[in-house]
């Protein structure tokens, strides 16, 4: 039955897709974060359903869509040098079973990333998209939400839409991304355009931002906690009110800790001591093996390279001898640890060059929506733009937001390729291009306006149509126009 | 239970999301950065239009810009 509501649903978008073809592009966004295809146990499973989108949203761009204002940009460029060079390594890997595997989902996220910035050519598309990311993580969320509010939470309990525990389905990635996406989840209460802001828009919103405040408690994630620390961070810059804001969210986070589990408690105690729990201890053990495979390997060994490693070292293991419970420090051998870290994992992986791409990457990523978001705010308080223009530098601030808490995240889990957060990127690169955009065109009529005035200066001529001495472009007027 | 609340409310969103953009010309034409370039043109044609006009009566073409 649930294999046919969603054949039936993407039957529709592929239909509505026919006279706007940047539908299927918001069809394979769905597709790919939530997986029907692995939800469903029927027919679905045997469709080629992510393929199908792919080929539509590719295929409608090239051959129906319009394309003017379509831009390949620097950060495209960044991320299709990656592609070549994890082609490169995976060519020469030294598990190439596995890094074949691994390979066969990167390259798709990574060339679906560099596509779609081509398709963010206007102001409703880059909301749509934001829309369509967090509707389909939303889903995942208010389940997984209801379900610790409910009292079904625990470390490695908790049950997602689908279990084998990968990509977005994986506690930590989804208490980062969960976490990361709240102040663009914020967003929509007061720039929405397809639901516009009302009060249950907002209702909807604030029952999906606790949720995904839910998601680092249901699971036990210590990185969801550290993103949550993060979150509450980042506010303080953004936020008007930061005694108001540290007040309320002081006020909610002691109103809330006598309704956590003890078991979160003691999950978050092995933060501040990473000897007492293994999975925290082995991540300093991979991170220095890493750096001495790095040193002999520095361009890389491919994907999973982290297959390589193997330690031995001393840790309290609990030893249960029919009613005695006792503790004993003893040699425990472990391999094939994963990195643990996104930083790790490209450098285990990728060497220092693609190291170096993704940090430039996501360092850019930072840096063009902090130009974008303190120039439109600056206009904004001088009142230059319009409400049309209201939304960019908020958007900005929260697509920034969401790269610092995925990079908080991804220290201590190895995210490098997470296609959502890929996704983030090409929103970003389509926000700054649209952004682009408007200072070319209005640049264009300042020039237009320039020549005509400075002819009449020449000539001694004013009067009516004369350009505003200011220099600043008649925006009503083009907005209307 | 709760799993099909969620995929059933989280469906019906895109559901009306996608029906709106598919209604909305705003999609494939974005009203600003169209509306500047619209605007620019426009300014470009009134001066062509302009010096035309100016060469047809003999006079300076800047006179009539």
């Amino acid at each position: 039955m649930i294999d046919l509501v969603f054949i039936a649903f993407i039957g529709f978008v592929l239909l509505l897709g026919l006279k706007r073809p940047f539908l299927w592009v918001l069809l394979y966004v769905y597709i790919d974060i939530l997986a029907p295809q692995r939800i469903g146990y029927g027919v679905i499973v045997d469709l080629k359903v992510s393929l199908i989108a792919f080929a539509a949203a590719f295929g409608g761009w090239l051959l129906m869509d319009r394309k003017e204002g379509a831009r390949f940009t620097f950060r495209q460029g960044l991320m299709l040098a990656l592609l070549v060079y994890c082609a490169w390594t995976t060519s020469g890997a030294q598990f190439p079973e596995s890094a074949a595997t691994k390979w066969d989902w990167v390259w798709k996220a990574l060339l679906f990333a560099i596509f779609l910035p081509l398709t963010l050519i206007t102001r409703a598309r880059i909301e749509a998209l934001a829309l369509t990311m967090v509707t389909s993580i939303g889903m995942i969320v208010v389940s997984t939400g209801m379900k610790t509010f409910a009292g079904g939470g625990g470390y490695g309990n908790l049950k997602f839409f689908v279990k084998d525990n990968s990509g977005i389905y994986e506690s930590s990635t989804l208490a980062t991304v969960a976490i990361g996406l709240v102040p663009l989840i914020w967003w929509f209460t007061k720039y929405g355009t397809i639901f516009k802001p009302n009060r249950i828009v907002t209702a909807l919103a604030i029952a999906t931002i606790f949720a995904c405040l839910l998601i680092p408690i249901g699971t036990e994630a210590r990185t969801g906690l550290l993103c949550i620390a993060a979150l509450a961070g980042l506010l303080l810059r953004y936020v008007k009110q930061r005694l108001a804001v540290m007040a309320v969210a002081g006020a909610i986070g002691l109103a809330a800790l006598p309704f956590l589990p003890q078991s979160y408690y003691e999950r978050m105690a092995t933060i501040a001591q990473p000897g007492g729990d293994e999975s925290a201890s082995t991540r300093l053990a991979v991170w220095g093996w890493t750096l001495d495979y790095a040193a002999q390997n520095p361009l890389g060994g491919g994907f999973d390279s982290y297959r390589a490693n193997s330690f031995t070292y001393r840790m309290p293991v609990v030893e249960k001898s029919g009613n005695t419970t006792r503790v004993v420090t003893r040699e425990v051998t472990d391999e094939a640890r994963a990195f643990h870290s996104s930083v790790f994992e490209l450098l285990g992986e990728q060497g220092y060059p693609g190291l170096l791409l993704w940090l430039m990457l996501h360092g850019t990523g930072l840096w063009q929506m902090e130009r974008v978001r303190s120039r439109w705010r600056k206009r904004d308080q001088a009142g230059e733009t319009g409400e049309d223009e209201a939304w960019i530098a908020p958007m900005a601030a929260a697509l920034q937001m969401a790269t610092c808490i995925y990079l908080v995240g991804a220290m201590f889990q190895g995210i490098g390729y997470q296609p959502v957060m890929l996704m983030i990127i090409g929103l970003q690169i389509g926000l700054h291009s649209y952004c682009t955009r408007i200072d070319s065109a209005r640049a264009e009529v300042e020039r237009a306006m320039q020549v005509g005035k400075g002819r009449r200066q020449r000539a001694g001529v004013g009067g009516k149509g004369a350009a505003d001495p200011s220099g600043k472009p008649p925006v009503s007027d083009a907005v209307t126009a | 239970m709760i799993d099909y609340i969620a995929l059933t409310l989280g469906h019906g969103l895109l559901i009306y999301g996608f029906f709106r953009l598919f209604m909305n010309d705003e999609l494939d034409f974005d009203p600003l950065v169209d509306g500047l370039k619209q605007t620019a043109r426009k300014r470009k044609r009134e001066r062509i239009d302009a010096a035309r006009a100016s060469r047809r009566a003999g006079a300076d073409p800047d006179d009539a810009a």
